[in-house]
């Protein structure tokens, strides 16, 4: 009843948002004139069979509300249109770019969630003692560092040591890696430097917001109870303040997933990372629409469908919601 | 409970008064630093043509050639100075950071003063647009947008300023809302005062500090996304701006050549001028809305003290 | 041997600019069993700290001086790894405004069995049956300690935290202000509550309020405590009909009454900042007998009749003296002892 309640009204959210999301995809690539299907002209090498089959099938030649209809009727059935470069199904290709991506993605910001949770709770316990200002101030720094800045960086104290590409041929197996281990550990090796550099862009924010919101907690008087009963703080801590603290947490990495895919995005750049980023940024210098406006679309989509997980956590966390 | 024990242990909050800026500069030191990397920089990238050691566009060493009392910074692949590079690209960075966040403030202080003062479908309607614009991979949307309208520095600033205004646009309604609820501003509609008239006149200097917490908190964000879509190479190649050196190092193999200072000093410039911005912007914030509590862990050990000349009472 | 005597208890808080703030300056009181102590003042009197003191509950850069004896030990030698084993066990606490005194994400029976496992009084089973009666004991069905502290109303959640304070059969229970934010019937029904308890289980109480009242009709003894100290101590007989300081006596008066149509009297002004030295009298600035002695020497407490004693100097001068003919009989009963209820105090 409340759950089920819950559970329809942000799952209506979420399938609204990516309705949006559709939309709006739509509006950017066909009505705004100047917009990238409309402007034939501007698809690189079009031969002119090429041209024909993009008016009929995106039906550019009738109504904008019928292009629509026939848009979201493509999409349905998941077809995300033809790739001008290799003019292959788009969809399939993002679909297993997407599998590249999820696990770094995955990693990098799951360690950061971890170390920038552990920092932030040193940092409230020892408040203002040394171990505070050093992590608080470190968190601020890589804070600000921006991705592609840190990626370099990284690429150049590890260059050698680590790779810094080729990861297209550690999955593919070229680099006669026999056997289901030693392919892992390929790609685990290629995977180091990528996640590295997404984790600690993530970490120090996450550190920030836990730092204030266990300091918040601590404040508050089911705390002193806890202590009035005579718990040590270690106890304290754990049974009483973490998770009233990690609330806003969950709400954070909800909201800051779009940010997130964006520096996986960079990442994958610097790193050739064959992930949804790469093939975007692929699509971007090859003025390949279709990809472009299918790799926006699926991030879109998976950013949304994480945003409705964090939800059902919060949701879990919290016997207070929706009340 | 035990706000004697709060107010006891931090002693009187400090007052905040109708000038934010002045509060935050005596009392949060990380504020004035910010302020002073903030205002480094703007003088930087206004004196930049005088500052200049060296032409930004023509070659004065040798290529790649590594930092040295003539070229503090080093030199690019084209044997360009990088100290007159970062002093000139951070003009463009800083207008595109400046320029973007005024677009972010008109839209998002606009929707979000419309949709709290005006609720019910205007606020719906406006509400639904932020939530989509607060969910959707940012980067992603710029890359789209950039690509489609072509590369330049109008494109740009317009794309981040449609980014950025969902947040500002949600902490303004919630700001709004409460104030409308203010008995005084109640009062002033009763008398028959236009809704222009409130909003000018009693929400919007109620809201303004806020609003500046917040520019300050989004020219960050602005610049970051800038030098990102710059790496990205969606901006002007031509132009010279941080993101564009970064784009130039990474493109011309300068990461394989191990030079490190066509990277380091301008990642360094930009990381500090985002720094900047976060300090001031949060200590803004935080005298905005003091949130100093004592926490309830122990101590240790507590200091006992002998009861010796204590006074009268002393048994 | 009382079950509890603190010993001329003293607290400086370290503010960040490198001041102190004496919050409790001298405080010395005793606690028998199953006696109820009302101790009253403003807020920012000391009051709280001082119960939160019994406990050895104070925050960072604290410094302390006094002693609390429990059981005839100084548990302010101890130090906070040692006291531990005496929070709740001895002395359990029941927090102002129950709202926020229980973890919004724990069940309410978890948090009470939380504590007898601590001391191991129950555990398991065992504890979670007991938690469920002691629900029950204080008006909730035993059905309740699955549930989590936002499904409750604010009087049930203050019931709550007192059969929480219970858990572990405390011989002293310490209530910091357990009726503010509660609406007037739930309030009568808490006290009521309270005393009941205190008899059946023989427990001793503290009720610390601002409201001196509520303190008559629950307590046989009451401190009142200004800027630190405690002012004026005895039976609350004495205290209502008998004040001996006139901070005592305005306390009484600035209570509204139903059947007096007379406009609710405050006393004007503030306390004292206790960050600074307070020359004379803390209450003089205030007070409506004061008189040249009181703006130089601090008053001591002195007793004055058997289990009253107050600090005030006119408890020094003839009565011919201070008695001022003011309009309001209110005024300048200090030294009268005329019986305070005619004027509808």
């Amino acid at each position: 009843m409340r759950s089920a309640d819950y559970v329809i009204k942000r799952l209506a959210f979420a399938l609204f948002t990516i309705f949006m999301a559709i939309t709006i995809n739509f509006f950017l690539f066909r009505v705004i004139p100047g917009s990238a299907v409309t402007d034939l002209a501007r698809v690189p090498n079009a031969t002119p069979q090429l041209r024909h089959a993009l008016t009929v099938e995106f039906g550019l030649n009738d109504s904008k509300l019928h292009q629509y209809f026939t848009y979201l009727w493509q999409l349905v059935h998941g077809n995300m249109g033809i790739s001008y470069v290799n003019q292959q199904p788009v969809f399939p290709q993002l679909l297993n770019d997407l599998k590249n991506t999820i696990p770094m993605v995955t990693i990098g910001t799951v360690a950061a969630i971890i170390i920038g949770v552990f920092f932030g709770i040193v940092s409230a316990w020892r408040r203002d003692s040394a171990v505070d200002h050093v992590s608080t101030s470190l968190a601020i720094a890589f804070y600000s560092f921006p991705p592609q800045f840190l990626g370099l960086v990284l690429l150049i104290l590890f260059a050698g040591t680590l790779p810094s590409s080729g990861m297209e041929y550690a999955l593919a197996g070229v680099f006669g890696s026999v056997g289901f281990w030693s392919r892992l550990q390929d790609i685990g090796i290629h995977m180091v430097l990528p996640a590295t550099t997404l984790c600690l862009t993530l970490y120090g924010e996450f550190t920030l917001i836990m730092r204030s919101s266990m300091l918040e907690t601590l404040g508050e008087d089911y705390v002193l109870t806890a202590r009035a009963k005579g718990l040590r703080n270690g106890k304290i801590v754990v049974r009483h303040a973490l998770r009233n603290a990690l609330l806003p947490i969950v709400t954070l990495v909800a909201m800051s997933l779009g940010w997130i895919m964006g520096g996986a995005i960079i990442i994958e750049f610097i790193f050739t990372w064959p992930g949804i980023g790469w093939a975007m940024w692929e699509a971007v210098s090859q003025r390949d629409y279709p990809m472009l406006q299918g790799g926006f679309l699926i991030l879109a989509i998976a950013v949304v469908g994480c945003n409705f997980i964090a939800d059902l956590a919060y949701f879990k966390l919290d016997p207070r919601v929706s009340e | 409970m035990s706000m004697l024990l709060q107010e006891a242990a931090v002693g009187p909050l400090p007052e905040v008064s109708r000038r934010p800026l002045r509060t935050v500069l005596r009392h949060h030191k990380s504020g004035l630093i910010g302020l002073g990397i903030i205002l480094f920089f703007i003088v930087i990238a206004l004196a930049a043509p005088v500052l200049m050691p060296y032409s930004p566009t023509v070659q004065s060493c040798a290529v790649f050639a590594p930092p040295s009392a003539k070229h503090w910074f080093g030199c690019d692949d084209g044997g360009i100075d990088l100290l007159s590079e970062i002093m000139l690209g951070g003009r463009i960075s800083l207008l595109i950071g400046f320029a973007a966040t005024l677009v972010s403030m008109v839209i998002g202080g606009g929707v979000g003063i419309l949709s709290g003062y005006f609720g019910r479908w205007v606020d719906i309607v406006l509400m639904r647009i932020t939530d989509y614009l607060l969910v959707i991979p940012p980067l992603a949307f710029a890359l789209v947008v950039a690509d489609v309208w072509g590369p330049s520095v109008v494109h740009v600033i317009i794309v981040i300023g449609i980014l950025q205004w969902a947040p500002t646009a949600r902490i303004i309604r919630a700001q709004v809302m409460t104030v409308k609820e203010r008995v005084y501003v109640k009062r002033v509609r009763a008398m028959g005062a236009s809704d222009t008239r409130i909003i000018a006149r009693h929400v919007l200097p109620q809201v303004a500090p806020l609003l500046v917490a917040n520019t300050v908190l989004t020219v960050a964000v602005a610049i970051y996304l800038e030098t990102t879509l710059a790496f990205l190479g969606l901006e002007d190649p031509s132009s010279v701006t941080w993101g564009t050196i970064l784009q130039h190092a990474f493109d011309r193999a300068a990461v394989s050549a191990g030079a490190w200072w066509t990277i380091v000093p301008d990642g360094i410039a930009i990381s500090l001028l985002i720094m900047g911005c976060f300090l001031l912007g949060r200590a803004i914030e935080d005298a905005l809305n003091p949130r100093l509590r004592v926490g309830h862990l122990s101590t240790r050990r507590w200091k006992l003290r002998p009861l010796v000349g204590l006074g009268p009472d002393a048994i | 041997m009382s079950l509890l005597e603190v010993r001329d208890l003293h607290v400086w808080f370290e503010l960040p600019n490198g001041t102190e703030l004496h919050a409790v300056q001298g405080v010395s009181f005793d606690l028998d069993h199953g006696e109820r102590l009302g101790l009253v003042g403003e807020s920012g009197c000391g009051k709280t700290t001082t119960i939160l003191a019994l406990m050895g509950l104070f925050p960072p850069s604290v410094s302390v001086a006094g002693e609390v004896i429990v059981n005839g030990e100084n548990i302010l030698g101890k130090g906070e790894s040692l006291i531990r084993d005496y929070r709740w066990k001895e002395l359990a606490m029941v927090f102002q405004g129950a709202m926020n005194a229980l973890n919004p994400l724990m069940t309410v029976g978890r948090q009470i069995v939380e504590p007898m496992e601590l001391h191991g009084i129950a555990s398991g089973a065992a504890a979670r049956k007991r938690a469920g009666e002691l629900l029950e004991m204080v008006g909730i069905a035993a059905s309740g300690a699955d549930r989590y502290p936002h499904e409750f109303s604010g009087g049930m959640r203050q019931r709550a935290s007192i059969a929480m304070g219970l858990a572990c059969q405390p011989k002293i229970l310490l209530a910091d202000e357990p009726t503010t934010a509660l609406d007037v019937m739930v309030q009568a029904q808490i006290l009521e509550l309270l005393v009941g308890l205190s008899n059946e289980l023989g427990l001793a109480l503290i009720l610390v309020t601002h409201d001196l009242p509520v303190v008559a009709q629950v307590c046989e003894r009451a401190a009142v405590m200004y800027a630190g100290k405690i002012i004026e101590n005895g039976t609350t007989e004495d205290l209502y009909h008998r004040p001996r300081h006139p901070y005592t006596r305005l306390l009484f008066a600035t209570t509204p009454d139903l059947y007096d149509d007379d406009d609710v009297i405050s006393i004007p002004g503030v306390p004292p900042r206790l960050d600074r030295q307070i020359v004379g009298c803390p209450f003089q600035p205030r007070c409506d007998s004061a008189f040249e002695r009181c703006s130089s020497e601090q008053p001591a407490l002195k007793s004055l009749d058997v289990g009253h004693s107050a600090a005030c100097h006119l408890n020094d001068v003839p009565v011919s003296v201070t008695a001022k003919p003011e309009s309001s009989p209110r005024n300048g009963q200090a030294l009268d002892a005329v019986d305070g209820s005619d004027d509808g105090s």
